[in-house]
């Protein structure tokens, strides 16, 4: 085996296939303790959502319809895909400490548990109730999110890059190009080749030629 | 242990530039050209004319000197940090509208800066730290490859309007001693394949004891096939039984 495969696969974790995913990442001492290896769970069937009909996207206000916290409306802050999980922000949570010594305590912190999708209901923005929701298309062609009971467009959340960095306010550092330098055209169709378009500009003469060779 | 390990590192770099002395003209020609992912192009190349002078083209193609080693390591600024702030890769559109010279400069700047974080990220391996900016290196290999598919596709492009030929590299299907059946590359050889003995001692075809292998690796993929759209179909079954498609809510 080439070598190159050999240390990807040792780089790439891999998981049994009844591997149950949780809400730690499967790398974290947490869920390494939770799904030791050898451990066969009972299988959790998930409902197979399509990625066209996904609807609950991250930052969007959601409400709770069962559960602990049944009736309030919350953030979410995490989707999990795999088991079609959401975590809400301060919601249907429970308390335990953390960093737990022999003499200190721990941190007091509220743990959210996830809820299911269908433990969920998205909010239509007129009248902030809990709405079924249907994807259409505006007259611009776009796919959108519309309640169905009243026909309002809901509106996707802003997405937060996960490096934090915010399109209006990028500074260009000393390597990075500016956007019209980086847009701007330079190519004018030829029928050359790079290579010899670029022994053209740095005036390269290549008088040799090839000696007589077999291909099979 | 951040103070400690920032510290390393920038007594490392430190250590490192004393041995390399820089020359002030030469400081001068590193913040000018080159040394970095993305320079700006447009200045010099937008304008691409052997009417330029061709002082740049010296500056730019020989080796900028003996003590160009600095040009392996990060910027002084960046020693210590352990976030470096870094642009958006070069996106496959932006690369296809650049001229053959331009993305032949950019590619050496991209090699330039890959081997730069290259070197970065071996030292902190050895020193047992965390690499600043990793992101940075995933960035610049992805811009290679594209430029690199945008490059070949330009190629691919003229090779069919010129010659009519779709692959770069000729070739052919051939069967071999296994009985698979695959596309076998050509090689280039200085001798004809009727005079090199070790290409007529390969094999192109299969002996006849091997069909029957042949038959029963044919039966194992089918049994496979069918198993696994037994598979699919139970597990479609399953879900219709626990998630009934009349009821189901999105969201």
């Amino acid at each position: 085996m080439r070598l190159t495969a050999l240390l990807s696969m040792a780089a790439k974790a891999a998981f049994p296939r009844d591997y149950r995913y949780g809400t730690s990442r499967p790398w974290t001492f947490a869920a390494k303790r939770r799904n030791p290896p050898g451990l066969h769970r009972r299988k959790v069937f998930v409902d197979d959502i399509p990625n066209e009909n996904w609807s609950v996207f991250k930052g969007d206000t959601v409400e709770i319809l069962a559960g602990k916290d049944k009736g309030k409306q919350g953030k979410v802050i995490q989707v999990f895909r795999h088991r079609n999980w959401v975590i809400l922000e301060g919601l249907n949570a429970h308390y335990r400490f953390i960093g737990k010594t022999n003499d200190y305590r721990g941190t007091y912190i509220a743990s959210e548990a996830p809820l299911l999708l269908t433990q969920i209901s998205l909010i239509d923005p007129t009248d902030r109730k809990p709405t079924e929701v249907g994807w259409r298309f505006t007259e611009e062609g776009e796919r959108v999110r519309v309640s169905t009971r009243t026909g309002r467009i809901i509106p996707k959340p802003p997405v937060q890059r996960s490096d934090g960095v915010v399109r209006e306010q990028w500074k260009d550092g000393p390597k990075d190009t500016p956007t019209e330098d980086a847009l701007l055209k330079t190519y004018t169709p030829s029928l050359k080749t790079l290579e010899e378009e670029v022994m053209d500009a740095m005036g390269i003469k290549e008088d040799r030629r090839n000696h007589t060779s077999y291909w099979y | 242990m951040a103070a400690t390990s920032a510290g390393r590192i920038a007594g490392l770099c430190r250590q490192f530039q004393r041995c390399v002395s820089i020359s002030p003209s030469f400081k001068l020609q590193q913040t000018e050209y080159c040394s970095s992912r993305c320079v700006s192009l447009s200045n010099r190349l937008s304008s691409f004319s052997p009417a330029v002078n061709s002082a740049q083209y010296r500056l730019f193609h020989t080796s900028q000197s003996r003590k160009g080693l600095e040009e392996f390591f990060d910027p002084p600024e960046n020693w210590g940090e352990t976030t470096v702030k870094s642009g958006a890769p070069w996106t496959a559109k932006q690369l296809r509208a650049k001229s053959n010279e331009d993305l032949h400069k950019l590619w050496y700047v991209l090699l330039k800066e890959k081997n730069m974080l290259l070197t970065t990220e071996q030292e902190s391996k050895r020193q047992r730290l965390q690499m600043p900016g990793p992101e940075r290196l995933k960035k610049v290999e992805r811009s290679m490859t594209r430029l690199d598919s945008a490059v070949q596709e330009r190629e691919g492009a003229l090779r069919l309007l010129l010659t009519g030929q779709e692959k770069g590299r000729p070739g052919e299907w051939r069967r071999n001693v296994f009985g698979h059946v695959y596309w076998y590359r050509f090689r280039e050889h200085p001798i004809p394949w009727h005079l090199n003995s070790r290409y007529r001692r390969k094999r192109f075809f299969t002996p006849e004891f091997v069909e029957p292998h042949m038959r029963l690796r044919l039966e194992k993929r089918i049994r496979s096939k069918v198993r696994k759209a037994q598979l699919e179909k139970q597990k479609e079954e399953k879900q219709a039984e626990l998630f009934p498609k009349a009821s189901a809510q999105t969201a």
